[in-house]
């Protein structure tokens, strides 16, 4: 498992945390990030059941995850935040902002209403220790209710699966380093678990609406300075729903 | 004993304890149509006395009697099948908490002799938490299994009290001339319906030792654990 501080600034932060060696084989590999702001902590997609141990171990040591006061959930997917019973068990305070749409479904996981804060369908702003991040929709990428987060003074935008790559198990690269090189990984997840160009093009106008230094997808490796604009680019050129093969 | 190991036995048990509870839950489902019979051989029973006049009276009283066997068979089935589901929901509950303890056990291996900004407290009440769910659950499901075994008791009284029924019927069908003919066919029908109603609920009572013993087992290893740790 590798952690890393992605920002840091007086009392503002980035950690992030992937690359988990010790999982399972089945289990698809995720990053999870922890922004700090003035001592208060927000989780982003805290991932599943399965790595709940981990996730919280690691970044016990580097923060203490009593002040995590909020989990952001980009979408409904179990190796998103099948954990989250566990986070509230443990902090039966803890706010989870997620899509308005999956509140009745990720409840499932045997979360109750009052830990809930629905974010609708245009987004919104979460606010943490007087800090406040964007929420922006990516709505269909790949989830018909899904949420992207920018961070205005970090300038890290976290993408969800959205730029999302599934590596070879021996790949321990945090970031990008070649970007061509890349994109094999990166193809046929975007083409087979995404449906919709014309939400595709409407993230990739939002994105460009902001100054965006790191892009933070939930897989694989970050984006970093000018390979930001190249994936979006590559995105944008992309043929999304036409990976299987009986589509007509 | 590996805290993994016992998860594995753990979630065999809690399989067991599902798949017994579904079968009790099928060998029940089987009552229904019984009891529907039941129900349209008290009206047959019925017509036949009253088209045998003033020689039907004593025998009108026992349709009564067989209609009320019929309406205290399909409480009895109602009543069961809530019990049984919340016995499956309790213990597929079980089972999911079971899982988490066991993940804030590993959480707190991992966490052993490491340096962290995090107070050991923070994860030992998730973990508190869970126990006690864990204990409460155990609580409901053992007054549950209570409930159960007590509405599942008087069927075999009620079978008592059919093949009774039978009798008194066979008697006045023996006395009762040209119309002892259909109340000999009830009398008959029923016997039959009581034989059928007295081996389902032996088969009930059987799976019902069975649940019951693998429970007490599963709860047995998982107090064991609990106060282990």
């Amino acid at each position: 498992m590798r952690v890393e501080q992605l920002y840091k600034k007086n009392a503002h932060s980035w950690m992030v945390m992937g690359r988990d060696a010790e999982r399972r084989e089945e289990v698809i590999d995720t990053n999870h990030y922890l922004i700090q702001n003035n001592g208060r902590g927000l989780l982003l997609d805290p991932g599943g059941v399965e790595n709940f141990s981990v996730v919280a171990a690691e970044f016990s040591k580097h923060f203490e995850l009593a002040n995590v006061e909020a989990i952001f959930a980009s979408h409904q997917d179990p190796d998103v935040i099948s954990s989250l019973p566990l986070w509230i068990q443990a902090n039966p305070n803890l706010i989870v902002y997620m899509p308005k749409i999956w509140v009745s479904f990720i409840t499932h996981f045997g979360v109750k209403l009052e830990n809930i804060r629905p974010i609708p369908d245009e987004g919104g702003v979460i606010t943490l220790g007087g800090h406040d991040l964007e929420v922006v929709p990516a709505h269909y990428l790949h989830s018909s209710g899904n949420l992207s987060v920018y961070d205005p003074q970090s300038k890290i935008f976290f993408s969800g699966d959205i730029g999302a790559a599934l590596l070879p198990d021996d790949s321990t690269d945090l970031f990008v380093t070649d970007f061509d090189e890349h994109t094999q990984y990166m193809e046929y997840f975007h083409r087979r678990w995404m449906p919709s160009n014309t939400a595709k093009m409407r993230w990739i106008a939002e994105v460009r609406k902001r100054d965006v230094e790191m892009l933070c997808p939930q897989h694989g490796a970050i984006f970093k300075g000018k390979d930001v604009a190249r994936f979006l680019s590559w995105f944008e050129n992309l043929d999304l729903g036409s990976a299987w093969s009986n589509v007509r | 004993m590996s805290g993994n190991l016992y998860t594995r036995r753990m979630g065999d048990e809690y399989n067991t304890i599902f798949r017994q509870c579904v079968s009790l839950n099928t060998e029940l489902h089987k009552l229904v149509p019984l009891a529907k019979q039941m129900h349209l051989l008290s009206s047959n029973a019925v017509s036949s006395a009253a088209r045998a006049g003033s020689e039907g009276d004593a025998f009108r009283v026992l349709t009564q009697d067989i209609q009320l066997l019929g309406d205290e068979v399909s409480d009895c089935i109602d009543d069961t099948q809530k019990v049984i589901g919340e016995i499956v929901r309790l213990a597929s509950h079980l089972a999911k908490l079971f899982s988490n303890y066991m993940i804030y056990v590993d959480l707190q291996d991992r966490l052993d002799g490491s340096s962290t900004k995090t107070s050991d407290k923070f994860f030992d009440q998730g973990q508190k938490l869970v126990a006690e769910e864990l204990r409460s659950n155990n609580y409901k499901l053992s007054r549950s299994l209570g409930s159960l075994t007590n509405l599942l008791s008087p069927i075999a009284i009620l079978v008592k009290k059919g093949e009774y029924l039978a009798v008194c019927s066979s008697v006045e069908a023996a006395s009762a001339g040209e119309h002892g003919v259909s109340f000999e066919a009830v009398s008959s029908m029923l016997r039959e319906l009581v034989g059928q109603l007295g081996l389902q609920s032996a088969r009930q009572r059987s799976l019902l030792r069975d649940l019951t013993e693998a429970m007490e087992k599963q709860q047995n290893n998982q107090g064991k654990l609990l106060y282990a740790r």
